[in-house]
């Protein structure tokens, strides 16, 4: 009885001992590499179309992650010496696989189509990842890294949080999908291609903010003397960063099994380690490690289970209801005409919508200037003409310190004032610009009506002398000789209205340089932006045409 | 007293921000200069070249440059090379170009008036060019305040940096009236020196005139 109770005790415990043993990642890990080295051991295996990715790393013996150059503590080159925290993750995969790494360069806007054109077999370059990105690559879970976009600024800067970036400029990177965010409160932005060049442009201080990874400021926070300069004003966006390889069938087998390592490594504390050694922020993975210790997760589908793995970042954009028609149309435009034409501020509400204020905003800057220019054109012109040398001085002191400034520093001194005033808004920003460029415009139309009035009382004076005409009809004819400057200054008014986007008024400009921040097409973008101003400028140039008929023919007149 | 608010290294980096705008306005008027010529020499011509030349003229006459900047900067890649070789335009060259439809349009129109005035027989109405030609340059080094805006360190650019670290309105407006007033000697000696120079071909013309 006693060796039967023993025996059905070794039955029950050799079931149970099974399937645990099985549901380990450990296991399938190994399993899944022992499968995939003999598949490449096949005869003729290694040339087959259509090879297997985990197997041709074995074929090959090699793995080819793209790695970042010039993102200190995660991925930098100098020499043949690669380093960072990245680079340490896939020596640490080659190493479990039993192969050799063979890195190759990529950037933010590179990563994915390298990955696509099968120039490397896994992103581990700092990528978020978010629901975009989900549908473009396959991304390892769980995540081996988290960050959070920070802004960083010097510490004399009074910038606590959203309300005080609004009219300010902040330097980020083309593609980080925490641009939009900072859109959204108003902020102007400054775009570079690369996160390496931001520190420096810091330092020089022509970034006075910058946006970025909290990873990749930890590198320039160690420095004491950017420590002791900037700081980190406030945090935002929080995105898990995944390792990914390529949404194809033949990379599901290399997908798992970088799902599993990624397990097995937060478990063991393998990604703790490397963060240690290059100096990275620990708090993720110290979390993370307590999740995948637990039995629940630590299981073979583990990277499966919601409760154990984080959600992507939800970065997708509401679309047009005409996206459809918008992406029918740019693929019968490459068919036709081989033009690869890009058009984001169609496909997405948040897009479109900015591209459509900024069209108007932009035709009511034109129009403002426009007014605003015939109107000090004929103040200061009037002033200047007067008899009191209490009028005339003055605004000749103004007409020549409007001539001596340039046209930035003139909107920046108009959107100073104005934002002394008011609180910031769009319609102020774009009332200082009207303003700005109208007192420039309309300082110089405004002299040449002063010095037509000038010729007209001269010759008036030699040939019935002073007086005879009312002094408001005189001006009348003065405005009519001077016609061409006037015109003249009234299109460079109308030319001048994009330098408006430099003190944060939404005009079209402003528009989509926020749009390209977050999607792509630059190209078709601006070549848009710069048919849109000629036109405009075309039909100013018609308009004021016809101004100058009418004020020449009623020169003739009278 | 005024600039003890400012940071030690404000009118020695000013002064060096000023030689960058200098700088791009050189460019700009080297490069349209010659483009200018030949689409002057284009239209002179007449047909169907003197139609594509006086298009051509008038689009770059319509062109906004902050817009032809910002197009510049957006639709050349950063890595875009010819034989090999890197033909990615600098900050500095990126803003030089984009004031070169400008330039180039100035130089087309004036140069034709000035040809106009040579088979005139009025040589010394013809060297008006040269005066124009100055005052398109000082336009060009004001202009150039525009490379602030792409993070290209000119005058305007170490102004601006400045006024962010100032707390008041107060002290900003002293800054601002600093720059203005470089800038605004700067203007005002070109625009001398293009009176100087009109003063003098003035003279020539009276000179040389027969009976005189």
């Amino acid at each position: 009885m006693r060796a039967w109770r023993a025996l059905l005790f070794a039955i029950a415990a050799a079931f149970a001992a099974l399937p645990a043993a099985a549901e380990t990642p450990d296991a399938a890990l190994a399993k899944l590499i022992e499968d995939a080295r003999a598949d490449a051991a096949a005869p003729a295996a290694c040339t087959a179309a259509n090879l297997d990715r985990l197997v041709r790393i074995f074929c090959e013996s090699r793995i080819r992650p793209g790695v970042r150059e010039y993102y200190p503590l995660f991925g930098t080159r100098e020499g043949e010496v690669r380093s960072g925290y990245d680079v340490d993750v896939a020596r640490a995969l080659a190493k479990r696989l039993g192969v050799e790494p063979v890195f190759v360069r990529v950037n933010a806007a590179s990563r994915i189509p390298l990955l696509a054109e099968d120039r490397i077999d896994v992103i581990l370059a700092t990528m978020g990842h978010n629901t975009q990105r989900d549908g473009q690559v396959r991304f390892i879970r769980p995540h081996y890294y988290q960050s959070e976009t920070i802004m960083v600024g010097p510490r004399a800067l009074a910038v606590k949080d959203w309300p005080d970036i609004a009219g300010r400029t902040v330097c980020v990177t083309i593609g980080n999908g925490s641009n939009a965010q900072i859109v959204s409160h108003n902020a102007r932005l400054m775009l570079f291609d690369e996160a390496g060049v931001l520190p420096g442009q810091l330092r020089d201080e022509t970034c006075a903010l910058a946006a970025q990874d909290d990873s990749f400021f930890d590198y320039y926070f160690i420095e004491s003397d950017f420590a002791a300069r900037f700081e980190r004003k406030f945090g935002f966006a929080q995105v898990p960063w995944g390792m990914a390889v390529a949404r194809i069938a033949s990379s599901e087998r290399l997908a798992r099994a970088l799902d599993l390592m990624s397990q097995i490594f937060h478990r063991d504390g393998v990604f703790l380690e490397i963060a240690r050694a290059n100096r990275v922020s620990l708090g993720f993975l110290e979390r993370q490690q307590a999740v995948w210790k637990r039995p629940e997760c630590n299981t073979e589908t583990g990277s499966e289970n919601p409760a154990c793995v984080l959600p992507a970042l939800n970065a997708d954009l509401e679309p047009t209801p005409f996206v459809g028609r918008v992406v029918a149309f740019e693929k019968w435009t490459k068919t036709v005409t081989g033009i690869e034409l890009s058009l984001p501020m169609l496909k997405t509400m948040p897009a479109w919508s900015l591209f459509k204020d900024g069209i108007v905003n932009s035709l009511i800057l034109v129009a403002g200037a426009l007014a605003a220019t015939l109107l000090f054109a004929l103040v200061l012109g009037a002033v200047q003409s007067s008899r009191s040398i209490l009028l005339r001085w003055p605004a000749r002191a103004i007409t020549v310190t409007l001539q001596s400034s340039p046209v930035v520093l003139t909107l920046v001194i108009a959107a100073a004032v104005a934002h002394a005033l008011f609180p910031y808004s769009s319609a102020v920003a774009i009332g200082a610009a009207i303003v700005a460029l109208g007192l420039m415009n309309g300082s110089n139309a405004g002299q040449a009506i002063a010095e037509a009035m000038h010729t007209l009382r001269a010759e008036r004076g030699s040939v019935q002398g002073a007086g005879g005409i009312p002094t408001r009809e005189l001006l009348g004819r003065a405005v009519s000789r001077s016609a061409t400057q006037i015109v003249s200054f009234l299109i460079n008014a109308a030319k001048g209205t994009p330098i408006a986007s430099f003190i944060g008024a939404p005009e079209l400009l402003s528009a989509l340089t926020d749009i390209t921040s977050f999607a792509s097409g630059r190209a078709t973008t601006y070549s848009l932006l710069l048919i849109f101003y000629v036109v405009v400028v075309v039909i100013v140039v018609w308009f004021c045409g016809k101004l100058r008929f009418w004020l020449e023919r009623r020169q003739a007149v009278t | 007293m005024i600039g003890k608010q400012f940071s030690a290294d404000f009118f020695p980096d000013l002064l060096a921000g000023m030689v960058v705008n200098f700088e791009i306005a050189a460019i700009a008027l080297v490069v349209g200069l010659a483009l200018g010529a030949l689409l002057g020499l284009m239209r002179l011509s007449g047909g169907a070249l003197g139609a594509v030349a006086t298009s051509l003229i008038g689009l770059m006459r319509a062109a906004p440059t902050f817009v032809v900047m910002f197009f510049l900067l957006n639709i050349i890649p950063r890595d875009a090379a010819l034989f090999g070789v890197g033909v990615a335009p600098s900050g500095i060259m990126t803003v030089a170009l984009s004031l070169v439809p400008y330039s180039a349009s100035y130089v087309a129109d004036n140069g034709a008036e000035a040809l106009k005035q040579l088979r005139a027989g009025s040589p010394l109405g013809a060297l008006q060019f040269l005066p124009n030609i100055t005052r398109a340059f000082f336009v060009l080094v004001m202009s150039s305040s525009a490379g602030a805006a792409i993070g290209v360190t000119e005058g305007i650019a170490v102004i601006l940096r400045e006024a962010v670290l100032l707390p008041s309105l107060g002290d900003k407006l002293v800054l601002f009236a600093v720059g203005i007033l470089f800038f605004g000697i700067t203007l005002q000696a070109g625009f001398a020196l293009m009176r100087l120079l009109q003063r003098y071909l003035g003279r020539r013309t009276v000179r040389d005139e027969p009976g005189v």
